[in-house]
């Protein structure tokens, strides 16, 4: 793993965010799909944004990426990356980010591949643009790429085409390029959800590895809080385009308070009840977001909610624990909650565990 | 229908067959059918003879006058035969020569025009479709304006008017003499074929630029040049083959049209239009000489527009399967 690479500090704030604000200009107003969001990352961490779909957290990540389309969105906010700011940055300059600072994978692996490009080609192209490496110097990096990641036969695999490989391969080629020109900072959109549930834990791992080794922050975005349960140090938790509740991943998983994290804690199916238990659903939808409902944004289908929470919307206050924090104006106590998995990667859905028993 | 029934009703194969020997994905994969080759074969079998007529020894060359008997056969005193296969026409003139040596005229037009409309409309529509917003707009104004304007009117402007300039005055000799009819036809005919293939790419990339490997090629830095010719323009390359052979069909109908109202490349180079215009009237007398050159016409654009209906559909099987 010794590769010329820019050497960086080792820790410290790698990102922040700060009351990041996007919305879409549409025919029906605006749509606030991203609406005062406030995030910090340390290097070498992972970050679980955690939601349901249409909660804002493939919006929030493309935000602070800057890769969304510039015409029709308004955006507000600050995002400091390695404390200068990068919100306000043009395509041209945020393409020094882009590759070499940060990197996305996405979700379906089958369609982030271009279908009439080799392997080989698709990982050495940034290498090539980005690290100036010669053809065979960058060929050599790609195999070396490919092997880290886990690929067999990998210098077979640098002639063959995307539609040669299998899901869990291709997703694993995405993250070789992810990862070709060294990124501090890696964003992975739902990396599992278009996989097979044998090979969802293999690339969570894979991201974790790679994470460890190039001392890398990672943004894992999911709707499954058991994908981030093993896999990250902390946990935001969205609704409605707002943070509802964020804390290290131990301390949430033991003292959640929100209403809405323990409904989509309730909503995986965990492997210690008998076959057969009923899987409880969060009824309803998320608000429209153009007209979100006043008050709490959940309250519409909050099983605790009361008059207060339709009338007022409750701030994000500090728990017990100081990076704990959550908007509730009654917040359920998880005394007597069953502690699921957040230590033990293995039980953390049924899926880990069909894998951790194949190995 | 009649694939799956036959597929059935087949013996079921042993599953330590390997895969190879199964001649499902063979079928399923659409075969290449025999209008496909037979058209294939009726074009190639045109280039090779417009190429080569100079070299091959049983086409005349069209300014031969055909005797017969030691005869001049002048007035079409000559129908289809071993001596002049298709007949001769009113100045005593090989059709078939003609023929061939007009399909060399009709071709270089045609292809000409087709491959600057690709150009042209491929760099439109990608522009157009890429970088949306003003670029589309302005395009697409373009773009409707060229398929407002009746081609006709706008070749017989430009083929008149070219000729005036070209025609010398007293103390103004004549400009645009470099400019040969058959390039002024082929600019026409290309005006023709960037506004449809141009709408088409925009169509296209515009559609492919939403695609998440185009957002995966951003998100790792790639620069607009880039994707636009790395990610896009590869793909768009099976629709475009496509649109380009059932243009190149629309292109030598359209060159043949515009020879048969008179506007067509210089006198003495045949093309299919201009043979159908000379003979049309004497049709009852002599029909050779008009409908030989007919069906050639009509079969090479049937088999230019056989080409691009079997690429398409190929294509598109592949497109679902990805």
């Amino acid at each position: 793993m010794s590769r010329n690479y820019p050497t960086r500090p080792e820790t410290g704030v790698l990102l922040d965010v700060e009351n990041l604000a996007t919305g879409f200009k549409t025919g029906r107003g605006l749509v606030r799909a991203v609406d005062g969001v406030s995030l910090k990352l340390d290097r070498g961490k992972a970050l679980g944004i955690v939601g349901e779909s249409g909660s804002g957290k493939t919006i929030l990540s493309r935000s602070i990426m800057g890769l969304l389309p510039r015409r029709g969105v308004v955006r507000a906010g600050e995002v400091r990356f390695e404390g200068a700011r990068i919100d306000q940055l043009t395509i041209k300059q945020m393409r020094q980010y882009w590759g070499k600072e940060m990197a996305m994978i996405f979700q379906d692996p089958m369609t982030s591949l271009n279908p009439l490009m080799k392997i080989g080609a698709q990982i050495t192209e940034p290498l090539k643009t980005h690290l100036g490496m010669g053809r065979e110097t960058a060929s050599d990096t790609a195999e070396k790429l490919l092997v880290d990641v886990g690929i067999p036969e990998a210098h077979r695999r640098l002639n063959q085409y995307p539609h040669e490989l299998s899901g869990g391969m291709r997703q694993r080629v995405m993250i070789a390029i992810a990862m070709a020109c060294g990124p501090t900072m890696l964003f992975a959109d739902e990396p599992t959800t278009a996989l097979d549930v044998t090979v969802q834990a293999q690339i969570l791992d894979l991201l974790e590895e790679q994470r460890r080794d190039r001392n890398m922050s990672l943004i894992l975005v999911t709707h499954d809080l058991g994908v981030v349960a093993g896999h990250t140090d902390e946990i935001v938790v969205m609704y409605a385009g707002k943070v509802v509740e964020k804390a290290p991943t131990d301390v949430l998983f033991s003292q959640m308070r929100h209403p809405y994290t323990e409904a989509l804690l309730a909503s995986i199916p965990k492997i210690e009840q008998p076959s057969h238990t009923r899987l409880h659903a969060i009824a309803g939808r998320p608000p429209d977001l153009v007209n979100p409902p006043t008050g709490c944004r959940f309250a519409p289908r909050c099983q605790y909610a009361q008059d207060r929470c339709r009338q007022q919307e409750p701030p994000l206050t500090a728990g017990e624990h100081p990076e704990h924090a959550y908007a509730c104006w009654f917040p359920v106590v998880t005394g007597g909650f069953d502690r699921p998995a957040a230590t033990d990667a293995t039980t953390d859905s049924n899926v880990a565990v069909t894998i951790g028993g194949l190995r | 229908m009649t694939l799956i029934t036959d597929t059935t009703s087949m013996t079921p194969t042993p599953l330590d067959v390997p895969p190879a020997a199964e001649p499902l994905p063979k079928q399923s994969r659409g075969r290449i059918h025999v209008g496909f080759w037979i058209a294939l074969v009726w074009v190639a079998a045109l280039l090779l003879m417009a190429i080569f007529a100079d070299q091959l020894s049983f086409i005349r060359l069209p300014t031969t006058a055909v005797k017969n008997h030691g005869r001049s056969t002048a007035g079409y005193k000559l129908g289809p035969g071993w001596n002049a296969w298709f007949g001769v026409d009113s100045t005593g003139r090989d059709v078939f020569s003609k023929v061939i040596y007009g399909a060399r005229t009709t071709l270089k037009v045609g292809l000409w025009s087709t491959v600057i409309g690709l150009l042209v409309g491929t760099f439109m529509g990608l522009i157009a479709g890429y970088f949306k917003g003003m670029y589309d707009r302005v395009i697409s104004i373009v773009v409707d304006i060229m398929l407002a304007v009746p081609p006709l009117v706008l070749a017989i402007i430009i083929v008149y008017r070219v000729g005036d300039l070209q025609q010398d005055r007293p103390g103004d000799p004549g400009i645009l003499k470099w400019f040969t009819r058959t390039e002024q036809i082929t600019v026409v005919l290309s005006l023709l074929a960037i506004a449809p293939l141009a709408r088409i790419v925009r169509a296209l990339t515009m559609s492919l630029a939403q695609r998440d490997f185009v957002l995966a090629a951003r998100s790792v830095g790639a620069k607009n040049f880039r994707i636009i010719t790395r990610e896009i323009l590869p793909n768009l390359i099976p629709a475009m083959m496509s649109v380009a052979f059932t243009g190149l069909a629309l292109l030598i109908s359209a060159e043949a049209a515009l020879a048969f109202l008179g506007f067509s490349v210089e006198t003495g180079t045949p093309t299919w239009g201009k043979m159908i215009n000379a003979s049309y009237r004497d049709m009852d007398k002599a029909w050779w000489a008009t409908l030989f050159p007919s069906l050639v016409l009509f079969l090479t654009v049937l088999a230019f527009n056989v080409i691009g209906d079997r690429i398409a559909r190929h294509y598109d099987i592949r497109e679902a399967a990805l």
